[in-house]
């Protein structure tokens, strides 16, 4: 196996860890590992398209209530791994476009199947608590750090082989699309970049403006300022 | 009967990092709660036996946003200090203070950390990465740590200071002053973002771009009404009209 896809597996072992298990530092947001897997793979620009439209998809997925949110530490991860591995197999420039819209769709399917992993992994960790309790009245006291290792050990174990799931099948099933319908998945790019772009752009909006009308005005006179400033001052 | 030094406050602020490590749908974030505040119990309960009880009690159901979980740490370490010296409570006072506190700072803590300062962080990140720097990511993480660490590097000590007055009217207040701020600059910097996407570097897009991004723009904020579908959902769905559409034409 090679550096940069053994690097990748295990950026998808330590985003697993951030997202939930430690420290929820955003270490495990789709920017962050973007662009890290950009430094590994030495590909900037299409790691960075990637990881921008992932990421404003992801800002707004939140863990609040009783509700598992979708899997965009690992999503993250394996949209841009597949990116980078698609495009690094192709020698012409043109498979960039074709290999962000492929990656975007991996990110997209291994953050939705990545729920069950989630519950999977927290429903082990019901039977780890229950029997930490017992251990604890037994009078095994270390059995609350053992369980913690465990809980750890766990979620770093599944996000590493989740990552080497996504990513082996993404690149098996969509490398060879890539390859041969690269002009029309560029194509495919040219549209559904801005589109996905709006639509995480609109989630943002809306947990920031609540329908408040004031917070709406100032959106308008933010841009419509910043895109007089532009045109002023651009090329 | 023992006091709680600096040195198991920071014993706490450092495995409070682990609070979720063993997260789960019966008792959510209880196993980690015990395990942030074994250091305290070890102090103030030399008793095995006793102190073993205490651990079993606080691996029950706890839940709140993680962040601020360090604020209800210090507290609760304050109220098991007064516990052990027999000034307060017994085992279901302690349970109500942890719901109390837990559901309250859930709800100032979701609406800071998760709903304003997250996507705000993702905004100036996307932002600065839309200009093709890798420092988006950087932007990203330090302005998001920059109150999450703090606040769980200086909480546990600031909670077991201040004890439940860290729910004050004083305290909600300043939350919310803060989480008001931040939302009002992410609505600048989202603004400041659409005028780049638009013409980035002054360079106006192809009108064909600005279209589309008009268009997914609208409908997210219509999308953006319902619970379902999901927006990855709308999302997948999108790309794959997308495809669909150059595919076949």
């Amino acid at each position: 196996m090679n550096a940069p896809i053994l690097a990748t597996l295990l950026l998808g072992g330590i985003a697993a860890l951030d997202a939930t298990p430690v420290a929820q530092t955003l270490f495990s947001q789709p920017l962050v590992s973007a662009t890290i897997l950009a430094a590994i793979w030495g590909e900037w620009r299409l790691a960075l398209e990637v990881g921008v439209v992932l990421q404003l998809l992801a800002a707004t997925t939140l863990p609040v209530g009783a509700r598992t949110p979708e899997d965009y530490a690992v999503g993250g991860v394996v949209g841009t791994g597949v990116a980078l591995a698609v495009a690094a197999q192709q020698p012409f420039l043109l498979v960039a476009d074709a290999a962000a819209v492929v990656g975007v769709f991996a990110g997209l399917v291994a953050a939705t199947f990545g729920v069950p992993v989630v519950k999977w992994q927290r429903r082990a960790n019901e039977g780890l608590s229950r029997w930490c309790e017992a251990e604890i009245l037994r009078g095994n006291e270390a059995a609350l750090g053992q369980a913690q290792r465990a809980g750890v050990v766990l979620a770093f174990a599944a996000g590493v082989g989740y990552s080497a799931a996504c990513l082996a099948l993404g690149v098996w099933l969509l490398g060879p699309v890539a390859g041969h319908h690269t002009l029309r998945l560029a194509r495919a790019w040219a549209l559904a970049q801005p589109l996905w772009i709006g639509l995480g752009l609109a989630q943002v909006l809306q947990v920031f403006i609540r329908r408040r009308l004031t917070r709406a005005a100032v959106f308008g006179v933010s841009m419509l300022g910043a895109w007089l400033l532009l045109m002023m001052t651009g090329r | 009967m023992g006091r709680l030094e600096p040195a198991d406050l920071r014993r706490m602020t450092a495995r409070a990092l682990l609070l979720q490590a063993t997260f789960n749908y019966e008792r959510q974030q209880g196993l980690g709660w015990a395990w942030a505040l074994e250091p305290a119990l070890r102090r103030l309960y030399p008793d095995a036996e006793q102190r073993r009880q205490r651990l079993a009690e606080h691996t029950a159901y706890f839940n709140t946003q993680p962040t601020l979980a360090s604020l209800a740490l210090g507290v609760v370490a304050g109220l098991e200090e007064k516990r052990a010296a027999g000034e307060s409570g017994d085992g279901s006072d302690m349970a109500r203070v942890k719901a109390v506190l837990g559901s309250a700072l859930a709800a100032i803590g979701d609406r800071l950390f998760w709903l304003t300062l997250r996507p705000f962080a993702a905004c100036l990140g996307v932002l600065v990465a839309l200009a093709g720097s890798w420092l988006g990511a950087l932007a990203l993480w330090a302005c998001y740590n920059f109150l999450h660490l703090g606040m769980r590097i200086l909480g546990v000590n600031w909670g077991y200071r201040l004890g439940t007055a860290v729910l004050g009217e004083g305290q909600r207040r300043r939350f919310d002053r803060l989480t008001d701020r931040i939302g009002l600059l992410g609505v600048v910097l989202a603004g400041v973002m659409m005028a780049w996407l638009l013409a980035p570097e002054g360079e106006p897009r192809p009108v064909v771009f600005q279209i589309v991004l008009a268009a997914g723009l609208g409908l997210g904020l219509i999308v953006a009404l319902r619970p379902r579908p999901s927006p990855t959902e709308w999302a997948l769905g999108l790309g794959a009209l997308c495809v669909a559409a150059t595919w076949f034409r």
